[in-house]
């Protein structure tokens, strides 16, 4: 994956992920009472998914209630970061014609690959699931 | 490298490439010295059959990204739940053409010299 292709690829995601949280915050009551799954992993096999929640929880960060947003879905967390970073730096690296992030997600994405580093992360996805489904999101 | 032997590995490991790319390939490998044939021989390529099996029952995971080794995409994938599904369905249909891509790379690092 080249430079531009991932920040192209980024750019949109997050502009995506935006006029969702847009979408969301105008249905806030229907999402927070249950009345409203968009998963269709939940609707065929009627049990959560890991992320399962993250949508909800932004929506709680955006309110300003880290607790909340912690119990409903921790992924919440790094998905707001994501895309509350992401497009800053990436428009860092294109005035500044650098590749810092870039430079970055190879970085990570080699450290992820290490066995005892994905281990530890796909027991914590694991247990963030079961939790979902303890929760019954 | 003897042209037998450049075929034998064409026969065997074509599906793990674009059509495009088979023939600059095999140019390569008829360039290449015999003794990079052991070598040849350990490279594992990602079958792009199996990428899109694990990308239709598991593609929510982004089980199959991290399969073809695109740990940042699976991330990604696995957070959003599939990109609410949207990216779920393209990546049905783009799975197949990223492993080959892959492939092709992991060919050039090994043979790059």
């Amino acid at each position: 994956m080249n430079k531009n292709k991932l920040y192209s690829f980024i750019l949109f995601a997050c502009f995506i992920g935006y006029g969702w949280l847009l979408f969301s915050f105008q249905h806030e009551h229907q999402i927070q009472n249950q009345e409203f799954t968009v998963c269709l992993f939940k609707k065929v096999t009627t049990f959560p998914c890991p992320s399962c929640g993250t949508t909800r929880s932004v929506l709680q960060l955006s309110h300003g209630n880290l607790l909340s947003a912690i119990l409903l879905n921790p992924f919440g967390i790094l998905v707001a970061l994501i895309m509350l970073v992401a497009p800053f730096w990436i428009s860092y690296d294109l005035v500044q014609k650098k590749e810092t992030f870039y430079t970055i997600y190879l970085k990570t994405e080699s450290i992820l690959r290490k066995r005892k580093v994905a281990f530890v992360l796909i027991v914590l996805v694991i247990a963030n699931w079961i939790w979902n489904i303890k929760k019954n999101l | 490298m003897e042209s037998q032997k450049v075929d034998m590995f064409m026969m065997a490991n074509a599906k793990f490439f674009e059509g495009h790319q088979l023939n600059a390939i095999r140019e390569r490998l008829v360039q290449m010295d015999d003794d990079k044939w052991p070598m040849l021989q350990t490279v594992q390529f990602k079958d792009p059959t199996t990428a899109l099996i694990l990308s239709i029952f598991a593609g929510n995971l982004g089980v199959d990204r991290f399969y073809i080794g695109d740990t940042g995409m699976g991330v990604g994938k696995l957070l959003t739940c599939g990109g609410i599904y949207v990216w779920t369905i393209v990546d049905w249909f783009l799975i197949q053409g990223a492993t080959k891509e892959k492939n092709m790379e992991m060919f050039n690092r090994a043979f790059m010299f």
